[in-house]
């Protein structure tokens, strides 16, 4: 009985706190979008009607419970039925859910119509990262966790962004519509970011839309939301939102870097630029799977130190990387990477923890079976 | 349906009565064998519970480990990968180990019990059933012991996580699934089959006890719903197994599908968890007010809307997979209609209570806190039934928050309310008051702690089954764990409770509460091996 | 006929007065409610999924 009443009082307490204190970590975030908005207020307005329920359904309960207790001398009435009675509160719920299917209703409709939009992005998962492409602009890349290791399992102090960080950002214009084109590359995962109020699956197989108008500049964080193995909770996602000219610039930027980096495919490479270029490759792309000493965690994922199928097998090697195995969790990565990073990344794995074959795999390879 | 004859004695009603007692006067199997080969519906109602209780632990062991990695951000204690089959084996155990195991087993004991039945009507089916169950939990517990670990896909193994990229102990998984499957579908005929044909003279289904019938819709929807889990956990032991494509999208199958077909056979799966709580919470409210049942009719009436209702509303757990606009719609409409049945219940107990004669007793303080707790999650409900904001809530806290409301406080607290209820039945002995006030005040504020800053953190944004989080959540998870060991430690006095009342205690009359009123009540405390051998007179209190 | 649908009418809405549901009870013979269960129950499917089309747009 008390803790009850204490619990009653707590929910009133809970009422009585504004809602700004409220906004403030303790509940939905507003959101920097029109949708979010609209989303927070159902929100709000389902709450409050609950906590109504809650208070007149909750008081009628403590009222007879401490009103007719027997130490206090009450005997039972013998009535056990009331057809008007419950009529009417069989009635008054169902005109309420009305009332609240309405706004629903018109928020949801807003929120599937992705015509008419400025921008397109397709949105990748992989295990365990996101990879960003802007439709019509050849600008892609993927966007790893930005929290060091030692920070996760290490004594390093966590940072203020701690495991909501990402070494590269989505960078949206604000004011434009962006249609965001979802779609995943082994299992489901679902990208969400509160702030803008859009969580939605990216599926194998599938391509799912949504879209997002983002009225303030900023950057906005979230996280895969669909367990989608190991590295789940390590699978952040990161948007900053800036002005639209700043956002020309940058992806111009990006376009001429794109450039730069396809420019190499013809030339000949030397051992030691591929394996500095493939141990970066390697540390963002395949080091959470296969580790990053080259262990990886069987039966799953192979260890590919001292693997000497692999090394016996150079074409398979090369074949495994680009075009992945099917029915296994090792994905194709033809067009994640460009043709210097497979080659790099394959000969770093060829070379690496005391896999000395010395083999080199030109980039100029890669590109020759890419374009069969 | 109505059945104003008396329900003629059916053939099996006298074989089983025959077979029981021949067991009795002759070479009656004694020690271990005797509980292995034991055809008594008393028997078997224990197997089932102590099993139960078992499961219990064990799940709630696993839920330790993962408060435990929770308290503070980082990794401290445990690997992600054993992080994600702690999560999966507590979500597997507690459903199909815990919860669903100790309602069959309510229903063992306490069915034939109210009907007015000797023992259940298929006997020798029911030490099939029960005996399915140890095989299939050993062998999902023997998984986390085998190379590449445990089912680590979350209790709904959503391919293609749960085929393609799952590791190899899941066809042990999947082997056990099926076998507890099939123990709940027999174990729902039995059931299904006492209650329509053992039922003493004169008792029409009208008359039935709360109980009786919240366990006859919910054997209904097992076997409704089962086969729907088995073809799908086949199709996934295919696509591993045997070269198919079912949900793998590179050979042409269809991810989606496989969340389509688990939450059909998942959402009514909730209700079988639920459906007989509001049985066990409508048979002790009327009990300790010493008032009839509120619009008796209604609940029943309620019950099935709900039943019937769950087989409409299982694309909400999918609003953001993508579904066509009209599809969110119908699914957010039917899941916004469960509401009202469920609100109907509410208001019948609280009916019930009002101007009743009522006092505390152990059992009626679980009841009533089910009864504001349970409705705590059914707003938690409402709230993620409006489509629009559960592309904020979905896969958050919120919604773990939300199904451990109904589940815990809900099913777990309706469970312990019927095992204080029944324990005089069972044993004789009234339960230690002080102890079990103890457990269960230690009980609810623990719950408490535990789930209801889960709200918080969901709504500020941490996802679901995540071994590591952001320091903005830090608070939250902490408060959390404390509540979640306390709620841990004091059920260690349920345990002590249960073993002090089976060894003695204050000795318990036949009609052990004073406003019981159905007919377990009217044979001796402890109720003897065999009861109801002839048939008793069972007069309804309407006229 | 219009009694047995306004006695399943109830029980979906499930509210009943309690003389009427002797009366119905009464009857002996179940088939006509189960059948009208049904019935119903499809409509009910239809009438919502009608609505979320129309909502839809």
């Amino acid at each position: 009985m008390r803790t009850m009443l204490v619990w009653a009082t707590g929910a009133l307490a809970l009422a009585g706190i504004p809602q700004a204190a409220l906004a403030n970590g303790w509940n939905m975030p507003v959101g920097v979008t029109d949708v979010s908005r609209d989303i927070y207020s159902l929100h709000m307005v389902i709450f409050w009607i609950c906590v109504v329920i809650g208070v007149l359904v909750f008081g009628a309960m403590f009222y007879s419970l401490f009103r007719y207790r027997r130490s206090q001398g009450a005997s039972a009435a013998q009535f056990h039925e009331h057809t008007t009675v419950e009529v009417i509160w069989t009635a008054i719920p169902l005109l309420i859910l009305i009332g609240m299917a309405l706004p629903a209703t018109a928020t949801l409709r807003t929120m599937y119509d992705a015509s008419q939009a400025d921008l397109d992005v397709m949105v990748t998962g992989q295990q365990w990262r996101w990879r960003y492409e802007y439709l019509g602009e050849e600008v892609a890349f993927t966007s790893n966790l930005g929290t060091p290791r030692e920070q996760i399992a290490g004594g390093d102090e966590k940072g203020e962004n701690y495991l909501l960080e990402v070494d590269e950002p989505l960078v949206l214009p604000v004011g434009q519509k962006v249609r965001l084109l979802m779609t995943s590359d082994d299992v489901v995962h679902s990208w969400w970011v509160p702030d803008l109020a859009v969580k939605q699956d990216a599926i194998p197989g599938f391509v799912n839309e949504n879209w997002v108008r983002i009225n303030e500049p900023g950057i906005y964080r979230g996280q895969c939301a669909e367990l989608c193995g190991r590295d789940h909770g390590f699978m952040p996602v990161v948007v900053e939102a800036v002005e639209p000219e700043q956002f020309d610039q940058w992806l111009a930027q990006r376009k001429e870097a794109a450039t730069q980096a396809a420019m190499g495919i013809d030339r000949e490479w030397g051992l030691d630029e591929l394996m500095t270029r493939g141990e970066k490759v390697y540390g963002s792309i395949c080091a959470s799977c296969h580790q990053p000493d080259g262990s990886g965690s069987p039966p799953t994922f192979p260890a590919l130190a001292g693997n000497q199928a692999m090394l016996d097998e150079r074409a398979r090697h090369i074949d495994t990387v680009v075009n992945g195995v099917s029915g296994t969790a090792m994905p194709a990565f033809r067009s994640t990477l460009n043709p210097v990073e497979i080659a790099a990344v394959i000969t770093w794995e060829r070379n690496a923890w005391g896999n000395e074959t010395g083999d080199i795999v030109q980039p100029s390879e890669i590109a020759e079976q890419l374009s069969e | 349906m109505a059945t104003h004859l008396p329900p003629k004695p059916a053939p099996q009603y006298s074989e089983a009565t025959a077979g029981g007692m021949a067991g009795a006067h002759h070479d009656r199997p004694r020690g271990l064998m005797r509980w292995v080969l034991t055809t008594n519906h008393k028997e078997i109602g224990t197997l089932y519970l102590i099993f139960s209780l078992t499961m219990f632990f064990i799940g709630g062991i696993f839920a330790m480990v993962v408060r435990a990695e929770l308290f503070q951000p980082g990794l401290q204690l445990v690997q992600p990968e054993f992080f994600n089959q702690m999560t999966t084996m507590h979500g597997l155990i507690m459903v199909f180990g815990a919860v669903m195991p100790a309602f069959v087993g309510l229903a063992n004991w306490m069915v034939p019990l109210q009907v007015g039945a000797p023992d259940m009507a298929l006997p020798r089916l029911n030490n099939f059933s029960f005996w399915l169950l140890p095989v299939a939990f050993t062998l999902l517990l023997a998984t986390l012991f085998m190379p590449g670990g445990g089912p680590d896909f979350g209790w709904t193994f959503y391919a293609p996580l749960s085929t393609t990229y799952a590791p190899p102990s899941t066809t042990f998984f999947i082997f056990s699934l099926h076998l507890a499957g099939i123990s709940s579908i027999l174990g729902a005929i039995n059931i299904i089959a006492t209650i329509l044909n053992l039922r003493a003279p004169g008792m029409r289904m009208m008359d039935m006890p709360l109980f009786v019938w919240t366990w006859l819709i919910t054997a209904f929807l097992l076997i409704a719903v089962m086969p729907v889990l088995a073809g799908v956990i086949t199709m996934m032991l295919l696509d591993i197994n045997f070269g198919t494509s079912f949900f793998n999208a590179a050979g042409g199958g269809d991810p989606v599908l496989f969340q389509h077909l688990f939450w059909f056979f998942g959402h009514p799966e909730v209700y079988i968890m639920i459906l007989p709580a509001f049985g066990i919470v409508s048979v002790i409210i009327p009990t300790f007010a010493r008032k009839r049942l509120f619009g008796y009719a209604s609940m029943v009436y309620a019950t099935a809307s709900i039943a019937i209702l769950s087989f409409l509303v299982w694309a909400h757990h999918m609003f953001i997979v993508g579904l066509p606009l009209v599809a969110e719609l119908f699914f957010m409409y039917t899941t916004m209609l469960i509401a009202v049945p469920t609100g109907v219940k509410v208001f019948n107990w609280i009916a019930t209570l009002f101007q009743g004669s009522i006092t505390f007793e152990p059992p009626m303080l679980f009841a009533l806190a089910f009864v504001v707790l349970f409705t705590i999650g059914g707003f938690s409900g409402l709230m993620l039934a409006i489509a629009p904001a559960d592309f904020q809530y979905h896969d958050t806290y919120f919604v773990v928050a939300h199904f451990h409301y109904v589940l815990v406080p809900g099913a777990v607290f309706a469970i312990m309310a019927g095992v204080y209820y029944w324990l005089p039945k069972w044993t004789g002995h009234y339960p230690h008051l002080r102890l079990a006030q103890w457990h269960f005040w230690l009980s609810v504020i623990g719950v408490n702690l535990t789930f209801f800053p889960m709200h918080f953190s969901g709504l500020a944004g941490m996802p679901r089954r995540i071994p590591d989080y952001a320091l903005q959540f830090a608070d939250f998870n902490m408060v959390t764990s404390l509540g979640a060991f306390l709620f841990g430690a004091s059920q260690l006095l349920f345990v002590a409770v249960v073993i002090l009342c089976i060894r003695g205690g204050e000795k318990a009359p036949a009609q052990a509460w004073e406003g019981a009123e159905d007919l377990e009540w009217t044979v001796p405390s402890p109720a003897p091996l065999h009861t109801f051998d002839t048939p008793p007179d069972f007069k309804p209190d309407q006229p | 006929m219009w009694r047995v649908i306004k006695s399943v009418l109830a029980a979906f809405f499930g509210v009943q007065k309690e003389a009427r549901r002797r009366e119905d009870f009464g009857r002996g013979d179940g088939r006509a409610f189960i059948v009208a269960g049904i019935v119903m129950g499809v409509v009910l499917v239809v009438l919502v999924a009608l609505i979320a089309h129309l909502a839809a747009g």
